[in-house]
């Protein structure tokens, strides 16, 4: 193909291919030194060997295709460059085909001018010789003109002749064209059909190469998988040669088991056998007594069977009676069931009834407990008023009698009056028994509580309190008695109701405590201190007992429980405790009703009371009053006698003055008043 | 003695035809009166095709038979050998294709009625996908002459003066195949020989308008070339002006006419107002001013892959604009401005362009006088481009070094583009 192309363009060819073959080379070296350094890094061999093979195929097939594209190219080239040169040349053709007509229009046009100028020359003449009259001249100025016309058709002539020749020669032109261009046809034909054959000879040739490289490798690779296979059947055999051995050495071994189980298993089941036959026998034996049995029993059962109709039949007609009776039963029931109805209404009205009278009678006995209220105050009162009223009484009688002894003493005796000794005197209305006012267990609580918070700063008065404490707490320490309540408050929650617990949570914890304490107070009963010091000390003793139960149990506990009663104990210890302090406080409520009441009160005191009262005047003092007496008695009689006659005297005198009076009213009732006068006045002294 | 005489030592039951065989041959036979074909079985059908003439109406085959070994022999009857590759491999296409060309390019108007064209339109229309016209008879004027012989003899006694030389109307047949892809057309007489007249290759303006509108009916059309035939600048500006916006057109052929720079023009316009991807117009009158309109086109234009101008005289003017074009443009493939009488200017021009184009893959710049300079502009060019593969510059008086050069840097873009 080289050969065939023109001279520059296998230069150029040659040039490029050159350069593509160096191309390949370097880029061959750059690969296969890439290949080295990677083969030193990994120092693996086989997956390398495997990329060299497939490379060095896919090498030649790059190649092949390098090389085809480029002989492709090469071989369009030339047959383009016909093309280009008819493009060439058609363009050349062109342009002095233009070129050619540019010429033609101007050289026509410069005849055409110029003919017209010859054609306008002819015209003048023409009128010039029109004007001529000469024949002769005539003639001369026609053949002249003749000359110019036909000098002027002899110009056109020529370049008639000229143009035709040009057609000529561009028709001969076309004509060369025209071969031309079938030979440049003909070349191109040739040239394809060349580069047709060269590029069929060089396919078959690179895809022989292609086909060897593919078919070394196969080979190599045909060769290694051959290898490896021979290799691994051989193991494979070896194998199975093994296994065959093996399997054979099983398969006697096999046998002789077989052999001896069925030897042993054949006397086995002989004896089975015998051991069956006679089990058979037996059982046979056994069924030929159950049989007999059978029959037996049938006959019972059939006799049963009879006695059962029987007993069947007396059943059903017990039963009817039993029916029947159920019936009368059922009505009777009925009829029960109408009155208890009945009688349920009239039991319910009358509870009804009853409810409301016990209601009134509730309501009447309220207003009776009142009204003995009321009059229990009131008769109180009356009797502390009659009381007083009384004493007043006396007491302004003992002081009579003491002013009587006294006068009697001083003024009759003439002796000193000694006043016997009157302690009653000072004292004033009804004797009452006065019981020590008592703190509410509250208020001991609540002291405990605060007597614990306040030790810290204030120890004075933790001992001025818990002396008052001791006094009555019987050596019951504040702290064990705070200890108890906290207890109770944590373990008797149940005793306080939810309302309370609810309002209580805004509080405050001593505060809460404190509330919480009261409510389980009230619901045990507890009302006072001492009983608050009651229980703790009933507490104590409870841990004793305990104590002494179980010294083993308690003594294992910690220190901190073993001062007080265990959490868990203490709901039991208050059930006792509440028990025996109910029982105690049912007998002391009981007597202090009693205590309350009038007729209780002690009248043994009051009869002394009264009876100090009446003997402030003693026996001795009493029969010298007696003495006293009849001598004052007598000197009184001999007094009255006296007075009697005085009296007398009296009466004499006025009696006499009387007379007087009538005497001198009746004498001098006119002059002599003076007479009566003095008459009446020495009758008056008389 | 007694002979045994053998009844018939030949007789085999292979002898006797059977009765399907005779039933086949029969259908044969009468195809035409009855055509049974499909309800056959599938043996059977293909021993009926094998024996079916290929001289059948076609009204009847048509649309009845589509097993292609009937129609490869129809085919190879009519035509001999036939490389049934260019037709989709369907001899079928080929066959309805070629009868449906012979039957325009021997169409005489005037003469011949116009629905001999249009009976074949029901037969063919399924399978003409591309038709190839390579001769178009004008109509006849003196009728004593004799007609019914091929076209050559009739064209060459038509008179020189006839009123009408309108051609073939195209407008009955187009817009009635539905499958048209491609349709190539030439207003010529083919083979006349010594009888050559010029008003045999005439392409009149009405034959023209008939055409466009033609044309612009044809909505599947893919393929348009109007080649040899004398379009000149006034045919080039109807036929564009009723194809613009046209649905499918992908390629356009208009070589070996006489457009001028008024259909440069037009063709400009059809660029950027239609879905062309090939646009060729070699062998033209083009010159400086109409690709420059053409030049101006490809700057907006998205589509066109590639570009024909061989042939013309565009000159330094035109090779400059399309120059700068290339610049702006950004889907041209391949462009072919050979033989346009370029010189330097453009070489310096091209060179720029392909410094900042990255999507020309080939150019075409032979039969230029762009001289040693322009070679070696070229060259420094070259040496920035990385996407160029195909660079002719034959016959353009450059330097052989730069030519060398230049083919080294093609080698490496093209290597590059491998190895992607």
């Amino acid at each position: 193909m080289r050969k065939a192309g023109n001279s520059y363009e296998a230069q150029g060819a040659a040039n490029s291919d050159s350069a593509a073959e160096r191309i390949t080379a370097r880029r061959l070296r750059i690969g296969t030194r890439n290949e080295a350094k990677k083969r030193q890094e990994l120092g693996q061999e086989c997956p390398k060997v495997v990329e060299e093979e497939v490379r060095k195929s896919q090498v030649q097939v790059e190649q092949s295709e390098r090389r085809m594209t480029k002989l492709q190219t090469n071989g369009t080239e030339l047959v383009t460059n016909i093309l280009v040169a008819t493009d060439a040349r058609e363009s050349q053709r062109r342009k002095e085909l233009e070129e050619a007509r540019r010429l033609r229009l101007e050289k026509l046009e410069n005849e055409g001018k110029s003919s017209y100028e010859k054609f306008q020359e002819i015209n003048e003449k023409w009128t010039i010789a029109k004007t001529k009259e000469l024949p002769q001249d005539l003639r001369d100025a026609q053949s002249s003109q003749q000359q110019l016309c036909a000098q002027l058709i002899a110009d056109k002539n020529q370049l008639i002749n000229e143009l035709q020749q040009e057609l000529k020669a561009f028709d001969e032109r076309y004509v060369k064209d025209l071969k031309k261009q079938a030979e440049d046809v003909d070349l191109m034909i040739a040239r394809m059909e060349d580069q047709v054959r060269t590029l069929i000879k060089s396919y078959r040739q690179e895809l022989d190469q292609i086909e060897n490289s593919f078919e070394d490798e196969q080979e190599a690779l045909l060769m290694e998988k051959k290898e490896n296979w021979e290799q691994q059947t051989k193991q494979r055999r070896d194998k199975e040669m093994e296994l065959l051995l093996q399997r054979i050495k099983q398969v006697e071994e096999y046998g002789d088991l077989l052999q001896k189980l069925r030897a042993e298993d054949a006397e086995e089941f002989n004896i089975i056998k015998i051991k069956l036959e006679t089990e058979v026998e037996d059982r046979e034996q056994r069924l030929q007594q159950e049989k007999a049995i059978h029959q037996l029993n049938q006959e019972k059962l059939d006799y049963n069977y009879q006695m059962l109709k029987n007993s069947d039949e007396e059943k059903t007609i017990i039963m009817s009676v039993q029916k029947r009776k159920i019936t009368r039963m059922q009505d009777a029931l009925n009829n029960l069931k109408g009155k208890c109805a009945n009688q349920v209404k009239q039991s319910r009205e009358e509870n009804q009834s009853l409810t409301e009278d016990y209601k009134r009678n509730m309501q009447q006995y309220k207003r009776v407990e009142k009204k003995m209220k009321h009059f229990a105050a009131v008769n109180a009162k009356r009797f502390e008023d009659v009381w007083l009223m009384n004493e007043e009484e006396v007491k302004a009688l003992v002081r009579k009698v003491l002013e009587v002894d006294r006068l009697i003493h001083e003024q009759q005796l003439g002796l000193t009056w000694v006043p016997p000794p009157m302690p009653f005197m000072e004292q004033s209305g009804p004797t009452v028994t006065q019981h020590p006012a008592q703190t509410s267990a509250r208020q001991a609580a609540a002291k405990a509580l605060q007597a614990d918070e306040q030790e810290d700063k204030a120890e004075q008065d933790v001992v001025e309190s818990s002396g008052g404490l001791e006094r009555k707490g019987a050596g019951v320490d504040g702290k064990t008695v705070k200890q108890v309540l906290e207890l109770l408050c944590d373990e008797t929650g149940f005793l306080i109701e939810d309302k309370l617990l609810k309002l209580l949570s805004p509080v405050e914890k001593d505060e809460q405590s404190l509330m919480k304490l009261d409510s389980v107070f009230s619901a045990i009963g507890i009302e006072n201190e001492e009983d608050v010091y009651k229980m703790t000390d009933f507490f104590m003793k409870y841990k004793q007992k305990l104590k002494e139960q179980e010294e083993v149990t308690l003594t294992l506990s910690g220190g901190g429980s073993s001062d007080l009663i265990h959490p868990n104990d203490v709901l039991v210890a208050l059930r006792a405790f509440t028990a025996q302090h109910c029982r105690s406080r049912k007998g002391q409520s009981q007597q202090q009703h009693s205590g309350l009441s009038l007729e209780g009160r002690d009248e043994a005191e009051d009869a002394k009371y009264w009876e100090s009262l009446a003997n402030i005047i003693p026996e001795s003092k009493l029969k010298l009053w007696a003495a006293l007496e009849a001598a004052l008695n007598m000197y009184h009689s001999e007094l009255m006698a006296r007075s009697k006659l005085l009296e007398e005297t009296k009466n004499l005198k006025q009696q006499n003055t009387e007379i007087k009076m009538l005497l001198y009213q009746h004498y001098i009732p006119k002059v002599h008043a003076e007479v009566e006068v003095p008459q009446m006045v020495h009758f008056a002294h008389k | 003695m007694r002979r045994i005489i053998a009844e018939d030592p030949e007789w085999s039951l292979a002898v006797v035809p059977q009765l399907t065989n005779l039933c086949l041959q029969h259908i044969v036979k009468n195809f035409e009166e009855k055509p049974i074909l499909d309800e056959l079985l599938p043996s059977h059908k293909a021993q009926v095709l094998e024996k079916l003439s290929t001289s059948l109406p076609l009204s009847i085959t048509a649309n009845l038979v589509s097993q292609e070994s009937y129609w490869k022999r129809c085919c190879e009857e009519r035509w001999g050998l036939c490389d049934v590759l260019p037709y989709g491999d369907s001899w079928k296409r080929m066959f309805f294709e070629r009868h449906l060309e012979n039957i325009i390019e021997l169409f005489i108007p005037d003469l011949i009625d116009p629905k001999t064209v249009l009976d074949m339109v029901p037969l063919c229309k399924n399978y003409v996908k591309r038709l190839i016209i390579s001769q178009l008879l004008p109509p006849i004027r003196e009728p004593q002459k004799l007609e019914e012989d091929d076209g050559s003899d009739t064209a060459s006694d038509m008179g020189y003066n006839g009123p009408s030389m309108d051609h073939f109307d195209f407008r009955i047949l187009l817009d009635k195949l539905t499958n048209l892809e491609e349709f190539h057309v030439m207003y010529r007489v083919k083979g006349c020989g010594m009888n050559f007249e010029w008003n045999l290759f005439e392409f009149t303006l009405r034959d023209c308008e008939s055409l466009a509108k033609a044309l612009q009916s044809c909505k599947t059309l893919k393929v348009l070339k109007i080649q040899q035939s004398k379009v000149d600048d006034a045919k080039c500006r109807v036929l564009v002006n009723y194809l613009l916006e046209h649905p499918s057109l992908q390629e356009l052929d208009l070589s070996h006419n006489i457009i001028g720079d008024r259909g440069a023009r037009a063709i400009g316009k059809l660029l950027n107002k239609s879905a062309l991807k090939t646009l060729s117009v070699y062998d033209n009158q083009i010159q400086g001013p109409g690709a420059q309109a053409i030049a101006h086109a490809l700057t907006k234009n998205t589509t066109l892959l590639s570009l024909n101008l061989r042939l013309n005289r565009i000159g330094d003017e035109g090779g400059q604009a399309l120059a700068q074009a290339l610049l702006k443009n950004e889907t041209l493939v391949y462009l072919h401005v050979g033989a346009n009488e370029m010189t330097e200017p453009t070489a310096t021009a091209v060179s720029q362009a392909l410094v900042m184009n990255t999507r020309l893959k080939s150019i075409n710049l032979s039969c230029n006088k762009l001289g040693v300079d322009g070679g070696k502009v070229l060259e420094e060019g070259m040496s920035h481009n990385t996407t160029l593969v195909e660079c002719d510059i034959r016959l353009t008086d450059t330097n052989q070094v730069s030519e060398f050069c230049i083919a080294q840097f093609l080698l490496n873009n093209k290597s590059k583009a491998h190895l992607k």
